[in-house]
């Protein structure tokens, strides 16, 4: 799994750098085995939807009773559940990317900074040779590099499964978590959570309310951006009647007009979000770096 | 030697904007190679100095130097040992001691780390976590030591240790400064513990500087004087004076020869140490202070 495979975290001299990297990694192999093993069943799980994909089209397709021009009887249609099966599966996996913010909240917030300046380890790594600004820069280096490569290839293979993303099975595009799933923006919120861990952790330099802080601060995030990302980007509005194209994300409605999203708005407002979101987590960052240079020498 | 191993001038430290001073105005210069004990009542701020000193913390006012640089950039050549003794728990004894040699490339001596925790029976497979505080303050050390520091900053650096562990333990620091000349600062508020070891002494009371200097030049510059009741003590400075009776026993700074029919006595470390701490009014002696006190 890409995931597994460890980049040296950029910048430093390469062989003090591994080194740092090998030593942040080392206390935390349980976080690494978890994620690790989370990422393979996930994508094991989307190849294998993915090969349930045609049977389950099938059975969402027309039907006519007596069976008529072509189409399938719906008895035989019905007795189909692959569909069931595989829309099921797919909002699983989408509801969970939409919401793998919220545990890597918690986690950062607790095991990235938090719990290393409640017992110590901190300052026994800043007295190991490694400068705090290098230290936490290695801590979020290969955390960051192992979201990207996971949180990526899940986003990627869940895309793939959703074949033409025929709504009827897997959802609309402007669902919050078929949205959140299917992009960047994915990435960019397991990264915001990461640096609001790495700041809330400096601040706070407790473990449990540090985690309880970090996971507040991104649902809150979490629900600000799923209420709000209409507004993201200028609607389309439509007057008189006429019925609109299939898959529109309507924001207002009244009797003489409609203002929605049409599909192809999907990237403008994916952009715009995943923009936002690594706004808040360069913001969160630089943060963080200034507070631990002014706190120590 | 003339290499400094630690100043500070004017150094201060307050935590929080409106919290009180853990340590303030602060001066004193360590020279290297010298093994040095902070000696001080719990809170007196024994370990924001050296976690200044150490880099860990930034000072609010004033400067340390350490082996002539800003703490910052002498921290790979430094090694400490907090008092807490803090260690990653879920690794094992060689885990840990490979977290030393990954954080310090180009320096680590794997034999001497080893070599002090072999000196305990320790099994290296064994969890940071189900070591006792004594075998954890051992590890501890040898990382420190591994990392072959040209100064060492131990703070409470026995204090869980049984006293067989803890002689074994000052032998191979000691070994360590005569090989390597290695400047080591340990804090104690045990002032026994240091006084066969050290020949450096800093008092810490109520953040401040009381006393900095050489040992035997400090102990040489005070004398236990047994007078009558009615003695006037001027002009030698008093750090301590008790009376017993008829009789006043005090601990004074002589600033000139003493009359002939005064009774008087070396004081010991411990005596010194007491003296000053039970009086916070006495003047401090420091090398600053020094130059004020006694015109030369």
């Amino acid at each position: 799994m890409t995931a597994l495979a460890v980049p040296v975290p950029a910048g430093g001299t390469p062989s003090g750098t591994g080194g740092t990297g090998r030593a942040v990694r080392r206390p935390h192999r349980v976080a690494l085995v978890v994620w690790g093993l989370a990422v393979t069943a996930a994508a094991v799980y989307l190849v294998w939807l993915h090969s349930l994909a045609d049977e389950a089209r099938g059975g969402t397709s027309a039907c006519a009773v007596p069976p008529a021009d072509g189409l399938p009887s719906c008895a035989s249609v019905a007795a189909i559940t692959a569909d069931d099966v595989y829309g099921g599966g797919i909002s699983l996996v989408a509801g969970a990317l939409a919401h793998l913010v919220l545990p890597v909240a918690a986690w950062a917030g607790a095991a990235l900074v938090a719990r290393e300046l409640e017992t110590g380890t901190a300052h026994f790594a800043w007295t190991q040779g490694v400068s705090p600004t290098r230290w936490l820069a290695a801590r979020l280096a290969v955390p960051a590099a192992l979201l990207t490569a996971g949180t990526g290839t899940l986003v990627l293979l869940h895309v793939w499964a959703r074949g033409d993303g025929d709504p009827n099975l897997v959802g609309d595009w402007y669902h919050p978590d078929v949205f959140i799933a299917t992009g960047p923006a994915c990435v960019a919120y397991a990264l915001a959570a990461l640096a609001l861990g790495a700041l809330i952790g400096l601040l706070v330099r407790r473990t449990l309310p540090a985690a309880g802080l970090t996971f507040a601060a991104c649902l809150v995030l979490h629900n600000v951006m799923t209420r709000f990302r209409e507004d993201l980007w200028p609607t389309v509005t439509r007057t008189g009647g006429g019925e609109l194209p299939r898959s529109a994300f309507t924001v207002a409605w009244s009797e003489r007009s409609t203002a929605f999203h049409p599909r192809s708005h999907y990237w403008p407002l994916q952009f715009m979000e995943t923009g936002l979101l690594l706004t808040v987590t360069a913001v969160a960052t630089t943060a963080a770096f200034r507070l631990l240079r002014r706190r120590t020498a | 030697m003339t290499e400094t191993a630690l100043e500070a001038t004017a150094l201060g430290k307050r935590f929080g904007r409106k919290g009180g001073w853990a340590l303030r105005d602060c001066a004193f210069r360590l020279p290297a190679g010298r093994v040095c004990a902070v000696v001080g009542p719990n809170g007196a701020g024994k370990s924001t100095l050296l976690a200044l000193a150490a880099g860990l913390l930034a000072p609010t006012e004033g400067t340390v130097t350490v082996l002539g640089t800003h703490p910052g950039q002498a921290r790979p050549r430094v090694g400490f040992v907090a008092q807490d003794k803090p260690l990653y728990h879920q690794l094992s004894i060689a885990e840990m001691l490979r977290v030393g040699a990954d954080l310090n490339p180009g320096r680590w001596d794997a034999a001497t780390a080893e070599r002090i925790v072999a000196g305990g029976d320790l099994d290296p497979r064994k969890r940071i976590r189900a070591l006792s505080g004594g075998q954890r303050t051992r590890v501890a050390l040898a990382l420190a030591l591994g990392k072959r520091p040209e100064l060492l900053l131990l703070d409470e650096p026995m204090a869980d240790l049984d006293p067989l562990a803890r002689h074994e333990l000052m032998g191979v620091l000691m070994a360590q400064t005569a090989e390597y000349g290695t400047t080591i600062v340990m804090s104690s508020h045990v002032v026994a513990e240091l006084e066969d070891s050290c020949d450096h002494l800093l008092l810490v009371g109520d953040g401040r500087i009381r006393l900095s200097g050489e040992l035997d030049e400090l102990l040489a510059a005070h004398t236990r004087v047994s007078v009558p009741a009615e003695t006037d003590l001027a002009p030698h400075t008093v750090v301590e004076s008790r009376g017993t009776g008829r009789q006043v026993s005090a601990l004074i700074r002589p600033a000139g020869p003493l009359p002939g029919d005064w009774r008087t006595t070396a004081p010991s470390l411990e005596e010194l140490v007491l003296s000053h701490l039970r009086s916070p009014e006495a003047p401090a002696l420091t090398p600053a202070a020094r130059t004020e006190e006694l015109p030369a």
